[in-house]
C-alpha cells in the first residue's frame, strides 16, 4: 500500500471508532428502556463485523502473495497470519463454550452488576483497540517512534481494564454478595458464570499485555520495520480479538434479561 | 463380467441369510435379550429385529464382493501387471448415496415411531416414587404411605416411576423391561412402563456411581393384581406395627434414607462397615484410636461422619440432618442386629 | 540408549526409596506401619522421577523435562500450602499436599517441563528480539535423535509414534488386569479388603477402567499425530511443516499430561470413568483433578497439533497440487484436524468447570447451587463425539491410500471418497447428544439427534460402497500391510453398523450403557484406528528405517490378533445384551454370563500376545531387519520415489504434480515429476 492510503487508514480507524462508540451507548440504552434482546444480539453482531473487517482485516487472509517463494518474508508472513486466525478460531470456541454455559445455567437472569461500570470498562476497552489500530497503522508507514507511543496508550488502557475488572468490579460484586459459590434455585449459579467469564478474559487481556509488551520492546530495539512486522499484526490482532470477545460478553453479563 | 456379477450377487445372499442365522442362533435376531416383560418392548423389539436385518444384509454386501474378489481376481503368480483402469462412477456413486439416504430417513421416522409408541400414556396409571442413592434403590408408594426396597407391580398396568437422587447420577434398567432412564440429582426424571409378564426380575443401576455401582440392583416382581394388592396389605400392615417401636421408626428412617445402600446388616463388607454387631463394639478410627461404639459414638458417626472415620473406610457419607429423636431409633434399630 | 536405561534404574531405585520413605513417614504420623499408604505411593512416584530425571537428565530433553516437571510441581505446590498455612488453612491433605497445591502444582510441573526442557528457547529468543535460523542441524544422531527436541518432522512423526506404542501397552495393560477380574463373576482379586495406592478393590477397578479408556484415546490422538506428521510434509512435497518448533512443542507438550494423567493412579484414583460426569467428579478422590489436568494439557496438544497441519496442507502444497489432486489421507487428516482445533476447547472447557467447582465451590454442575449436571454431558460430548471421528478419519484415509496400491487400480470415486470425510466430518458436529438418550434431557430433542445421527451412516456408506469398487476386478496381493486394510474394513463394517441401533432412541433405551456399547466402541476404533495404524506402521516402516518389518511375524500378529478381536467384541455386544451394564467389578452369576466372560478374557490376552509380536518384530527389525531401500511397494506416491530411509531435508529436488495420485493400471502415468534432472528414484515408474 501507498503511504496515502496509510493516511486514509488512519482516518477509517476513526471513523469506525465512533461507529462502534455509539453502537455501544445505543446497546447501553436498548438494554436498559427496550429489552430487547434480539436488538442487543444485532447490535453486538454489527460490531463484531466492524471490528474483524477494519481493525483486525480478515480479509488479508485472502490477499495472494505474489511470489511463491517459500523463504520469502511475504510468503511466511502469509503462512503465519493463518496460523494466528485459526488460533483464534479455537480460542473463539472457548468463548462460544462459556457463552453456552452461560445461557444455559442462567437464561434470561443476568449477576446483578453495576451497569454504568460495565460501560466504562467496556469503553476504556473499546478505546485501547481505537489505538492499538493506529499504532499498527503507522508502524506499516515506519513510524516506529508512533506505533509505541500508541501502543504505550493501548496497554495502559488495557491495564486499567484488568485492573478494573479484578480490583473495581470483582471487589464490589463481593461486596455485594456475589462470591463464586453464589447461587439459588431462581438464579443458578451466578456468581461462579461471572467469575469465570471475567476471569477467563481478564486472564487472555493479561496474555495481551505481555504480547504488547513483547511487541514494544522488540520495536524500540529497532527490530520492525515498515515492510516486516507480522509480530505487530498479530498482537494487534490477538489485541482485537480479546475486545471482540468482550463485544459479546458484555451484553451477556451486563445487559440481556434481569437481575 | 456379468457372470462374476451374478456370482458375487449370490455370495451376498449366502452370507446374509448366514449372520442372520448366527444371529438367530444366539437367540437375539427376532427380539433384544433376555425376554420381553413390557408392553413398550413390541416396538423396540419390532425395530430391533429389523435393523438386525438391516445389518445382515449390508455386512454381506460390503463383505461378499471383498471376500469374491480376493479369491477369483486374486493376483496370480508372475503376473506383474496392473488391473483395469477404471476411476469411478458417478451414477453409482449417487445411487450409493442416494438409496441410505433415503433409507436412513425411513430408519428415523420408524426410530421416531417406535420412541413415540414407548412413551404412549395409558389412563390411570400407577404412580410411584423412586429414590435413588449411592448404591441403593428405595421404592415409595405415596397411596399407602409404604416404603420399600422391593418394587412391587401388578401386571398390565401402566407405572410412571417418579425417580429422584440425593448424590450421583444412577440410571434405573430393568433389562427385561427394555427402556433405561437416568436419575439425575436435582430434578424428577420420569420412567413409564407397562409391565406384561408376571415374574421376578432385577433393576440394576447403569450408570457408573461410584465404587459399589455394580452391587446396586434390587428385585422387581411383576405380579397379578391379586398378589399384587397381597402384598400391599401386608405391607400396610408391617409398617402400622413398625411406627409403634422405636426400632421400626428406625428400620423405616433406614429404609427411607438408603443406609443399606452402603451399610450391611448381615456382616459382609460393603462401602461402609456393617451393622451387625456394630453396637458396643471397639472400633479402631482412621488415626489409630480404639472407641466403643455406643450411643453418643454412633449419632455422632451419622450426624458428622467425617468426624471420626473408621479405619480402612473414606468419608463417602453425607451428614444427614436427624432430629435426636431420630437418631435415638435408629440407634435402636442397630442395637437389634446382634 | 544407555542414558536411557541409567534413567530406568534410577527410577526404580527413586520409586523404592520414596516409598520407603513415605511408609516412614506415615508411620510416624498414624502410628501404624501400613503398605500401599496413600502418602506412600504419591512420594514413591515423585522421588521415582526425580531420580530417572536428575541421573538420566543431564543428556536428553526427555529427563531434563521430567526433572523440571517435578521440580515445578513441588515448587507449584509448596507455594499454595505456604499460603494456605499463612491463611491458616489446611495444610496437608491425604496425599501429603491437599489438593488446590497438587492441581496448581501439576499445572506449574507442566510448564516447568517446557520451560526447562529447553522446547521454548527458540521462542524466548524471538521474544526478545533474537533471530535463530530457520533449521536447526540435528545434533544427536541415532537413538538420541527421539528422546531429544528435533525440529525434524520425520523424528516428531517416530516420535509420536513411539510414545502412542507405549500408551497403548499401558492401556493395554489396565485392560488386561481388569479383564482377569471379570473372568468369573465375585471378586477375586480385586477385593474389598485389597488395598493399592490407597483404593479397595472395586475403586481400583474403576480407576484402571476408567484410565484405559482415557489413556487409550491420548495414545490414538498420538498415533493419528504420528501418522500425519510423518506423512503430511512428504506427500506435499514440503521440507518440513509450517511451524516446525510449534510441531516439536506439540509433541512435547504430551509427554508431562500423559505423566499427569497416569499420576491419577497414584493419587487415589478417580471412579467416574473416561467420561468424568458429575456430580461423581466433584466427589471423587484427588486422581480426578489429576486426569482433568491431563486431558487439559494433552488437549493443547492436539489443538496446535491441528492448527500446524491444516497450514501445512493449505501453504505448502508442491506445485500443481491442486485440492482434488492431493492423496486421500491428506484429505482425511484436514476433515480430522478441523474437529480438533475447534471441539478439542469444548471438553477443556467443560473438565475446567469441574476443577474449579472443586476447588472454588463455583456450582455450575451442582444441584444443590442449581447448576446442572446435564450441561457437562452437553459440553463434553460436544467434544467426544465428533473426537470418534477424529479416531478413524486418518485411519479410513490410510486404508484408502493403501488400497489402490495393493489392488493394482485406482481409487474407486476419488472426489466422492475426498468429500465424504469432510460430510462426516460437518456431520458429526450435529449429533453429540446421542449419547444422551437416557440422560434425561429434553425428550423431543432426541428425535432431531436421531436424525443426524443416522445420516453420518451415509457418507460413511459411501467410503465403503467406494472401496469394494476399489477391490472388485483388482490384482490382489496381501502383504501383511493388505491383510490389516482388510481387518479394518470388515471390523469398522462390523463397528459401524451396529452403530444405528444405538441410534434409534427407543433400541438405544435398552443398549445404553451395557456392554454391547462396549463392543460397539471397540470394533470403530479398532477398525478405524488400530488396524489402520498397524497397517500403516507395516507399509511405512521401510520408509522410516530403509528394512522391512518380517512377514511371518506379521502375519502371526494379523491371524492371532484378528479372530481373537471379533470373538471379544461380537462377545461383548451378545453379553451386553443379556444385560452385562458398563464399567461393573462383578456381576450378577444368575446372568449366567460366567462362560462368554472367561472367553473374552482369554480373547484379551490373544490380543496382547499378538501385540507382543508385533513389538518385538518392529524393535528387531530396525536394526536386523530386511533391507528394502526402493519402492517396496511400488507406489505411485512422491515419497517412495526417493530411496529410503527418507534424506532429513525430504527431497533434494523439488517436485511438481503432473498426474492423478492413483492411477494405477494407466500407461505411462506418473503422479509426481521432479524438476530439474531425473530423479535418482528407486522406483520403477
Ligand atoms: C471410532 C469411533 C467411533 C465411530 C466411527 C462411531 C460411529 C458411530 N457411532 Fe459410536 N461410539 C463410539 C465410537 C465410535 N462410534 C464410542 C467410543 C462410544 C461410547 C462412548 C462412551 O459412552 O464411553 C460410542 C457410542 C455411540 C452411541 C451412544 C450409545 C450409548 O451410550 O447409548 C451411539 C448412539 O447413537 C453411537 C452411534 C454411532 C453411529 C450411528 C456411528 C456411525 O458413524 C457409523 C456409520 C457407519 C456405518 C453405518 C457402516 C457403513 C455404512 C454403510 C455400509 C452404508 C449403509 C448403511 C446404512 C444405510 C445404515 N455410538
Ligand atoms: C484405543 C482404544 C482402546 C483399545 C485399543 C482398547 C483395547 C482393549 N479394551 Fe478397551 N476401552 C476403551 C478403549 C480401548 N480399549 C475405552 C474408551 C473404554 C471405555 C472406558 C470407560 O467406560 O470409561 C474401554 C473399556 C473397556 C472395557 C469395559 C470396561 C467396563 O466397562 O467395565 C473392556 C472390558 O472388557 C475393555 C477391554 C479391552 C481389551 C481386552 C482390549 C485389548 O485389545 C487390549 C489388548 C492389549 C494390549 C494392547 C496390551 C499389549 C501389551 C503388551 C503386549 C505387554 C507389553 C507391556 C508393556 C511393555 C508395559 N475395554
Ligand atoms: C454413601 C455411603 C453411605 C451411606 C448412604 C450411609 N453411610 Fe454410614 N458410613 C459410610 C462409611 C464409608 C462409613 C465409615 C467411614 C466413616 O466413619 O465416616 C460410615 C460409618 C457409619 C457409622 C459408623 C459405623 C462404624 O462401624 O463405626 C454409622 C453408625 C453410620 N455410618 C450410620 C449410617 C446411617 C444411619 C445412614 C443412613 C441414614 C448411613 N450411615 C448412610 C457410608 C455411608
Ligand atoms: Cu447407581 Cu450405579
Ligand atoms: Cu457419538
Amino acid at each position: 500500500m501507498h503511504s496515502q492510503d496509510k493516511s486514509s487508514a488512519l482516518g477509517q480507524g476513526v471513523v469506525i471508532f465512533i461507529y462502534l462508540a455509539v453502537l455501544t451507548v445505543m446497546e447501553y440504552f436498548i438494554a436498559i428502556l427496550l429489552d430487547a434482546i434480539s436488538i442487543l444480539i444485532v447490535v453486538a453482531v454489527v460490531k463484531a463485523a466492524l471490528v474483524l473487517y477494519y481493525y483486525m482485516h480478515i480479509y488479508k487472509l485472502n490477499e495472494e502473495d505474489a511470489d511463491h517463494d517459500p523463504h520469502s518474508y511475504v510468503f511466511k508472513t502469509a503462512t503465519n497470519r493463518l496460523g494466528l486466525w485459526l488460533f483464534l478460531l479455537s480460542d473463539g470456541f472457548l468463548f462460544a463454550g462459556l457463552l453456552v454455559v452461560r445461557s444455559n445455567l442462567l437464561g434470561l437472569h443476568r449477576p446483578d452488576l453495576n451497569q454504568l461500570l460495565g460501560l466504562v470498562v467496556t469503553s476504556v476497552l473499546l478505546i485501547s483497540s481505537f489505538f492499538m489500530n493506529r499504532g499498527e497503522t503507522l508502524m506499516s508507514k515506519g513510524d516506529v517512534k508512533g506505533f509505541m507511543r500508541n501502543t504505550v496508550i493501548t496497554f495502559i488502557m488495557g491495564l486499567g481494564f484488568l485492573l478494573g475488572v479484578v480490583f473495581v468490579e470483582w471487589r464490589t460484586a463481593a461486596a455485594e454478595g456475589l462470591t463464586p459459590s453464589f447461587g439459588s434455585v431462581a438464579t443458578g449459579p451466578v456468581g461462579g458464570v461471572f467469575y469465570l467469564m471475567t476471569g477467563m478474559h481478564a486472564f487472555h487481556v493479561l496474555t495481551g499485555l505481555i504480547f504488547l509488551y513483547i511487541v514494544w520492546n522488540n520495536a524500540r530495539k529497532g527490530v520492525y520495520t515498515a515492510e516486516k512486522h507480522f509480530p505487530i499484526e498479530a498482537a494487534a490482532v490477538y489485541w482485537h480479538f480479546v475486545d471482540l470477545v468482550w463485544i459479546f460478553f458484555y451484553p451477556a453479563l451486563y445487559l440481556i434479561g434481569k437481575p | 463380467m456379468r457372470r462374476h456379477f451374478i456370482a458375487a450377487g449370490i455370495l451376498v445372499v449366502v452370507i446374509t441369510i448366514l449372520t442372520y442365522a448366527v444371529i438367530n442362533f444366539s437367540g437375539l435376531a427376532t427380539q433384544m435379550n433376555p425376554v420381553a416383560a413390557s408392553a413398550q418392548a413390541g416396538s423396540i423389539d419390532a425395530l430391533w429385529h429389523f435393523e438386525i436385518i438391516v445389518i445382515s444384509f449390508l455386512f454381506a454386501l460390503i463383505t461378499g464382493p471383498i471376500v469374491y474378489s480376493l479369491v477369483v481376481f486374486r493376483r496370480r503368480a508372475g503376473d506383474t501387471t496392473d488391473a483395469a483402469h477404471i476411476e469411478g462412477n458417478s451414477t453409482l456413486e449417487i445411487t450409493w448415496t442416494v438409496i441410505p439416504l433415503i433409507f436412513v430417513m425411513f430408519l428415523a421416522y420408524w426410530g421416531a415411531y417406535s420412541l413415540g409408541e414407548t412413551r404412549r400414556v395409558a389412563a390411570n396409571p400407577l404412580i410411584i416414587q423412586v429414590q435413588a442413592q449411592q448404591f441403593d434403590w428405595s421404592f415409595i408408594y405415596p397411596e399407602y404411605n409404604i416404603i420399600s426396597n422391593e418394587l412391587h407391580l401388578p401386571v398390565d398396568r401402566q407405572v410412571v416411576l417418579k425417580m429422584e437422587s440425593k448424590d450421583v447420577i444412577h440410571s434405573f434398567w430393568v433389562p427385561e423391561f427394555r427402556v433405561k432412564q437416568d436419575v439425575v440429582p436435582g430434578r424428577i426424571t420420569e420412567y413409564r412402563i407397562t409391565p406384561s409378564l408376571i415374574g421376578s426380575y432385577k433393576v440394576r443401576c447403569s450408570e457408573l456411581c461410584g465404587t459399589h455401582h455394580a452391587y446396586m440392583e434390587r428385585p422387581v416382581v411383576v405380579s397379578s393384581q391379586a398378589d399384587y394388592d397381597a402384598w400391599i396389605k401386608e405391607q400396610v400392615a408391617l409398617a402400622v406395627e413398625m411406627q409403634k417401636s422405636p426400632e421400626g421408626v428406625g428400620q423405616r428412617l433406614v429404609a427411607e434414607n438408603g443406609c443399606l445402600g452402603c451399610h450391611t446388616i448381615d456382616g459382609s463388607p460393603k462401602a461402609a462397615p456393617t451393622w451387625l454387631g456394630l453396637y458396643g463394639e471397639h472400633v479402631t478410627l482412621a488415626d489409630g484410636t480404639v472407641v466403643t461404639a455406643d450411643d453418643a459414638y454412633i449419632s455422632r458417626a451419622i450426624l458428622q461422619p467425617a468426624a471420626d472415620v473408621v479405619q480402612g473406610y473414606q468419608v463417602l457419607m453425607q451428614p444427614y440432618p436427624f432430629t435426636d429423636a431420630q437418631v435415638a431409633s435408629i440407634i435402636a434399630y442397630i442395637k437389634t442386629l446382634k | 540408549m544407555k542414558s536411557f536405561w541409567r534413567g530406568l534404574v534410577t527410577f526404580l531405585i527413586g520409586a523404592v526409596v520414596g516409598y520407603a520413605l513415605g511408609v516412614i513417614l506415615e508411620g510416624t504420623v498414624t502410628g501404624s506401619m501400613k503398605f500401599n499408604a496413600p502418602v506412600a505411593s504419591a512420594l514413591a512416584f515423585l522421588f521415582g522421577f526425580t531420580a530417572l530425571a536428575y541421573l538420566g537428565g543431564k543428556h536428553s530433553t526427555i529427563f531434563r523435562g521430567l526433572f523440571w516437571q517435578v521440580i515445578g510441581t513441588f515448587a507449584g505446590a509448596l507455594l499454595v500450602t505456604l499460603i494456605r498455612a499463612l491463611s491458616g488453612k489446611d495444610v496437608f491433605g491425604p496425599f501429603f499436599f491437599t489438593e488446590p497445591a497438587w492441581v496448581l502444582g501439576g499445572l506449574v510441573g507442566a510448564l516447568a517441563f517446557l520451560f526447562g526442557s529447553g522446547i521454548m528457547d527458540d521462542w524466548i529468543k524471538w521474544m526478545r528480539g533474537i533471530d535463530t535460523p530457520e533449521h536447526h542441524e540435528e545434533r544427536y544422531s541415532g537413538f538420541e535423535k527421539y528422546i531429544n527436541v528435533s525440529l525434524d518432522h520425520k523424528v516428531i512423526g517416530v516420535q509420536y509414534t513411539v510414545l502412542a506404542l507405549i500408551l497403548l501397552c499401558v492401556g493395554g495393560l489396565f485392560a488386561m488386569i481388569f479383564r482377569t477380574e471379570l473372568a468369573e463373576s465375585g471378586l477375586q482379586f480385586l477385593k474389598e479388603n485389597v488395598n493399592v495406592f490407597g483404593q479397595n478393590g472395586p475403586q481400583l477397578y474403576n480407576t484402571l477402567m476408567s484410565l484405559h479408556g482415557m489413556v487409550m484415546i491420548v495414545s490414538i490422538l498420538l498415533g493419528l499425530a504420528g501418522m500425519m506428521n510423518y506423512l503430511i510434509p512428504l506427500m506435499l512435497g514440503a521440507q518440513d511443516m509450517a511451524f516446525p518448533r510449534l510441531n516439536a512443542f506439540s509433541f512435547w507438550i504430551a509427554v508431562p499430561a500423559g505423566v499427569l494423567l497416569l499420576s491419577s493412579l497414584f493419587l487415589g484414583g478417580f471412579d467416574t470413568g473416561w467420561t468424568g460426569y458429575p456430580p461423581l467428579s466433584t466427589r471423587a478422590p484427588l486422581g480426578i483433578q489429576m486426569f482433568f489436568l491431563g486431558v487439559f494439557v494433552a488437549g493443547w496438544s492436539s489443538i496446535l497439533g491441528s492448527l500446524n497441519i491444516l497450514v501445512t496442507v493449505v501453504r505448502l502444497r508442491a506445485k500443481g497440487m491442486t485440492a482434488m489432486k492431493m492423496p486421500i489421507f491428506i484429505w482425511s487428516s484436514v476433515a480430522a484436524s478441523i474437529i480438533s482445533l475447534t471441539a478439542t476447547q469444548m471438553i477443556g472447557l467443560a473438565f475446567q468447570l469441574v476443577i474449579f467447582q472443586r476447588l472454588l465451590g463455583m456450582g455450575f454442575f451442582d444441584p444443590a447451587q442449581s447448576g446442572n449436571p446435564v450441561l457437562f454431558q452437553h459440553l463434553f460430548w460436544f467434544y467426544s463425539h465428533p473426537v470418534v471421528y477424529v479416531f478413524v478419519l486418518p485411519g479410513l484415509g490410510v486404508i484408502s491410500e493403501l488400497l489402490p496400491v495393493f489392488a493394482r487400480k485406482p481409487l474407486f470415486g476419488y472426489r466422492w471418497v475426498a468429500m465424504s470425510s469432510l460430510g462426516i466430518a460437518l456431520v458429526g458436529f450435529l449429533v453429540w447428544a446421542h449419547h444422551m438418550f437416557a440422560a434425561g434431557m429434553n425428550e423431543y430433542l432426541r428425535v432431531p439427534f436421531m436424525y443426524s445421527t443416522l445420516l453420518v451412516a451415509v457418507p460413511t456408506g459411501v467410503k465403503f460402497f467406494s472401496w469394494v469398487a476399489t477391490i472388485w476386478q483388482g490384482k490382489l496381493v496381501t502383504p501383511t500391510a493388505m491383510l490389516f486394510v482388510l481387518g479394518a474394513i470388515v471390523v469398522f463394517l462390523l463397528g459401524g453398523l451396529t452403530g444405528p441401533p444405538n441410534a434409534t432412541v427407543s433400541t438405544d433405551l435398552h443398549l445404553h450403557d451395557t456392554y454391547y456399547i462396549v463392543g460397539h466402541f471397540h470394533d470403530t476404533i479398532f477398525g478405524g484406528f488400530v488396524f489402520p495404524f498397524f497397517a500403516a506402521l507395516y507399509y511405512w516402516f521401510p520408509k522410516a528405517t530403509g528394512r522391512r518389518m518380517n512377514e511371518t511375524l506379521g502375519k502371526i500378529h494379523f491371524w492371532l490378533m484378528t479372530p481373537s478381536f471379533l470373538v471379544l467384541t461380537v462377545g461383548m455386544m451378545y453379553i451386553g445384551m443379556l444385560g452385562m451394564r458398563r464399567r461393573i467389578v462383578d456381576y450378577d452369576p444368575a446372568l449366567g454370563l460366567d462362560a462368554t466372560h472367561l472367553v473374552l478374557t482369554i480373547c484379551g490376552y490373544l490380543i496382547a500376545i499378538s501385540i507382543a509380536v508385533f513389538l518385538y518384530n518392529f524393535i528387531h527389525s530396525i536394526k536386523h531387519g530386511e533391507k528394502a531401500e526402493g519402492n517396496v511397494w511400488n507406489s505411485r506416491s512422491p515419497e517412495w520415489q526417493v530411496p529410503s530411509p527418507m534424506p532429513t531435508h525430504n527431497y533434494d529436488q523439488p517436485f511438481e504434480v503432473v498426474g492423478e495420485p492413483y492411477d494405477y493400471g494407466l500407461e505411462g502415468s506418473k503422479y509426481v515429476q521432479f524438476t530439474k534432472s531425473a530423479s535418482d528414484a528407486a522406483g520403477k515408474h
